[in-house]
């Protein structure tokens, strides 16, 4: 637990003493959604039943997917007497009992951490029976995205063997949560026709994209092998998109110091998209890139003009995750749209920031709605939207209202021209049916 | 470890779990056990006391404790409401509990909160829900919302219904002993009605308790207090005044019946009001306790009027589902309603899942349908091929095997879009159960593709 008080946090975190209406999730939801990405995987979250509960209920309405989690269910008597090995133990015995996971991702809650359980001691203890990832996620501290960049620091210390040598062309790409399974297979197929052979960590493009399966959701549906991620040492390169997850590429050198890491914050927008086009080139040592790539940055460019009218005398307001909201905000001020932020946590790329941005929850929101033209948040947005007579795009979790949300890609050329069109022709419907 | 006060009440929790007037606790020790590690689905007593008090829309809802229990529940329940006021039940607050608070405890914010509610809305009351980890580091929240309650002369109501300490039903019923012990009586009504009844246990999803509230008016029923769907602070404040307490689908809140029973004096009954039979049977049922003959006769006669406009409403549907057989998997009391409300419009429902069942439910769905089944993995199939099943009504987790199968299927679990309670809802299943088997798309997806072997 830290307990260093950080004087950033309180400058610029909300004063309420209260969320109203809160924009934020919690850390152990972001560790779920990352062992998600793991093929056989079971996230198994140290808490009450309820912890587990909510975040099943939460994502399997909005991927409209079975989520496999399961819970080691701490009730008042064993929050008291059990350091929680018992719990822990007694929770590995009843899931292997029904299904064979190749990894249990064992991660924590507010609860759990505020009693001071020791998971890396009971992890040790089941070292023989079952293969367990562990980490440290409470509730009280951070948010989505750092639960899930947590478990992935956690997954690289922790499963990764050490290599020296490398292989060129191999990659390992590291998303950050908010990036939809679409968007991971896009950046992966981008990746392959270069060259390049890529496993992402995690990877939701093949257990959260809403695909028909035979699985009933007893374990994650795909994702990454754990295999896969036990040989990711050779890899010569590390991707990282997004700042939440940048610290998990540094951590990956250690496991291998001959390997490059190429960091992006955003894959949004014309110049994001070059600077990644540019960052593999480079590394690759050559210039040649498949004919689709250049279409679609053409029609970007072309985009990119077509939008300008609209975008260009636009107001958008903007809550989110950081890392997404940043990407969104860097893709709109392309094209001269005034631009308001708020997120959901406190993270990194706040400094990064050309726009006024805020740490708040939706009551903060709803205060500075009259002023702009339109909101882009995750689906609590709409009743504010529709009160105050302003254009939506759902984006971030929980979308409830909406279909297709696994499918939906803003990344890259082709993804940064649908995302444009779509935000400009919200306005322009919106404008008309004033 | 044990440094923690935990602020739990033990003996109360105890007794809830040990309810005499659950039908299993006469034959077997305890059935409301705690629950198992990693065997484990379902919600946590937080989330129970929220079902069972969010629905009161002119009170704001405080959650003490980090984000998760409050950041992932909000605004996902569509219980509706008439309150003309700001409408607290789909809006979130939370004090978001941090690492500062939980070393300091969490008082002084809770305490901030309160005074933050106060000053910027206009609630009637403010529920406060106690969590695990303000539960752990021993918060004294009963002594802040008290002097809370007096300096702000509202309604400051504790509940203690920590995650940990086990189920959603548990976590109702804790929420129901917080009503009774600080609302229940606490307001005199100027006039007393002779059949005034309280609706226990129906949260207005959808609108379910308008489906059939209207028709008990008009029989000359006064619903005096709810708990808690479409529900006001105030008439709950009175619920110790009316003739009768009808508790609706749910078995969760019999204790407070029953204490409400040896406090008050009030009896209670309880109905279901799925389908055309159960809802004409629990108009009945109120009724009949109040023995006055004028009153059962007007019951009667506007239930043959219900009866004879839904029929009419109904026939198109009746040659559509006429011979369609069903089998249904679903938990609790929706494991013999929606049986009964399936078989009202004609359905022929084979077979019932009770894997999520109490024992009283499994004894009544034994009474609506001849096959009762424990674990629908298996069993699902090999009855949907014996049978001839037409149409499957579960889980989306069951979607694949009704698409294996090529037969429709119907989302029972999901949260639905419209009601299906009392005589008009009963026209909306039948509505969607029509849609599903007619739609093609059951047979289409199922489909092996150009490059497969067919």
């Amino acid at each position: 637990m830290s307990t260093a008080f950080s004087f950033k946090e309180a400058k610029t975190d909300t004063l309420k003493p209260l969320h109203v209406n809160p924009l934020k999730l919690s850390q152990p939801m972001g560790a779920t959604l990352a062992f998600l990405g793991i093929k056989n995987c079971m996230p198994l979250m140290h808490g009450a039943q309820g912890c587990a509960s909510f975040t099943k209920v939460l994502f399997t309405r909005h991927f409209n997917d079975p989520i496999a989690i399961q819970t080691t269910a701490v009730n008042d008597i064993s929050a008291v007497i059990d350091g929680g090995e018992r719990g822990i133990s007694e929770a590995i015995d009843n899931i292997t009992k029904k299904v064979s996971p190749d990894l249990v991702g064992l991660f924590t809650t507010g609860m759990t951490e505020t009693k001071g359980d020791d998971i890396k001691g009971a992890t040790l203890l089941l070292k023989e029976k079952q293969k367990i990832v562990y980490v440290h996620t409470p509730d009280f501290e951070g948010g989505l995205e750092s639960g899930w960049s947590l478990s992935v620091q956690n997954i690289v210390a922790q499963l990764i063997t050490p290599k020296t040598d490398v292989k060129k062309a191999k990659a390992l790409l590291i998303p950050n949560v908010n990036m939809s399974p679409i968007e991971v297979e896009k950046l992966k197929e981008a990746m392959e026709d270069l060259g390049f052979e890529v496993f992402a960590l995690p990877d939701l493009s093949d257990s959260l994209d809403g695909h028909l399966g035979v699985k009933q959701g007893s374990l994650s549906g795909g994702g990454i092998a754990l295999s896969d991620i036990e040989a990711l040492g050779d890899a010569g390169i590390v991707v990282t998109v997004g700042r939440s997850v940048q610290k998990c590429g540094e951590l990956f050198l250690e496991k291998n110091a001959q390997a490059k890491h190429v960091h992006c914050d955003t894959l949004m927008g014309l110049e994001a998209s070059d600077r990644f086009y540019a960052e593999m080139l480079a590394y690759l040592g050559t210039c040649n890139v498949p004919n689709s790539v250049k279409r679609w940055r053409a029609r970007l460019q072309d985009v990119l003009l077509d939008t300008h009218f609209i975008l260009g005398k636009s107001k958008v307001l903007i809550a989110d995750e950081p890392d997404s909201v940043y990407s969104i905000a860097q893709a709109l001020r392309e094209v001269g749209a005034h631009v308001e932020a708020f997120i959901a946590q406190r993270s990194d790329i706040q400094e990064e920031f050309t726009c006024n941005v805020r740490i708040g929850d939706f009551e903060e929101v709803e205060k500075a709605l009259p002023l702009v033209d339109m909101l882009i948040s995750n689906f609590h947005g709409e009743r504010l939207a529709h009160r105050y007579h302003k254009a939506l795009l759902i984006r971030g979790f929980p979308n409830y209202e909406q279909v297709g949300v696994g499918l939906r890609n803003s990344i890259l050329y082709e993804g940064s021209c649908t995302f444009l069109c779509e935000v400009n022709n919200l306005l322009v419907h919106h404008q008309s049916s004033q | 470890m044990c440094k923690f006060t935990i602020m739990v009440n033990k003996k109360l929790i105890k007794d809830l779990l040990n309810e005499s007037a659950c039908s299993h606790n006469k034959t077997k020790k305890s059935s409301c056990d705690k629950p198992k590690p990693g065997a484990t689905s379902g919600g946590c007593a937080f989330e129970g006391a929220q079902i069972s008090l969010f629905p009161y829309a002119d009170a704001v809802h405080l959650v003490h404790g980090p984000d998760t229990c409050l950041g992932a529940s909000w605004e996902t329940r569509a219980t509706l409401t008439s309150y003309q006021g700001e409408n607290n039940t789909p809006l979130g607050y939370c004090t978001n509990v941090t690492t500062q608070d939980i070393i300091f405890g969490g008082d002084k914010k809770l305490s901030a909160a309160l005074s933050y509610i106060v000053e910027h809305k206009n609630p009637k009351a403010i529920f406060v829900y106690e969590t695990c980890v303000t539960a752990m580091i021993g918060d004294n929240i009963d002594y802040t919302c008290k002097v809370a309650s007096e300096q702000f002369g509202l309604p400051i109501v504790a509940v203690h219904a920590p995650g940990f300490v086990g189920s959603k039903n548990l976590g109702s019923r804790l929420a129901g002993e917080a009503v009774l012990d600080a609302l229940i009586g606490m307001r005199e009504p100027d006039t007393i009605h002779p059949y005034g009844i309280n609706l226990i246990g129906d949260y207005n999803v959808t609108g379910d308790m308008w489906q059939y509230r209207p028709i008990l008016e008009r029989i000359g029923i006064h619903v005096v207090s709810t708990l808690s769907g479409d529900g006001r602070i105030e008439a709950i404040q009175q619920a110790h005044t009316a003739k009768l307490n009808v508790i609706v689908c749910a078995k969760s809140l019999v204790t407070l019946c029953r204490k409400m029973q040896e406090r008050y004096n009030i009896p209670y009954v309880s109905v279901s009001f799925y389908g055309k039979r159960d809802t004409s049977n629990a108009i009945r049922s109120i009724v009949n306790a109040f023995g006055d003959a004028d009153l059962s006769a007007r019951a009667e006669r506007i239930i043959a009027e219900e009866e004879a406009k839904l029929e009419e409403r109904l026939a198109p549907y009746r040659l559509l589902l006429k011979g369609k057989k069903a089998i249904l998997n679903t938990g609790g009391n929706k494991s013999w309603s929606i049986a009964s409300a399936l078989q009202d419009i004609g359905i022929e429902v084979v077979a019932t899942s009770i894997q999520k069942a109490t024992e009283e439910d499994i004894a009544i769905a034994k009474e609506y349908v001849p096959i009762v089944f424990k674990s629908p993995a298996t069993e699902q199939p090999r009855l949907i091929d014996e049978h001839n099943v037409d149409i499957l009504l579960a889980g989306g987790r069951s979607l694949y095997t009704a698409i294996k199968k090529r037969i429709a299927f119907v989302d029972v679990n999901q949260e639905k879009k419209v009601s299906y309670g009392a005589y008009g809802g009963l026209e909306n299943l039948a509505i969607d159960v029509c849609a599903s088997l007619r739609n093609p798309v059951f047979k289409l997806v199922g489909k092996s593709a150009p490059w497969e072997a067919a």
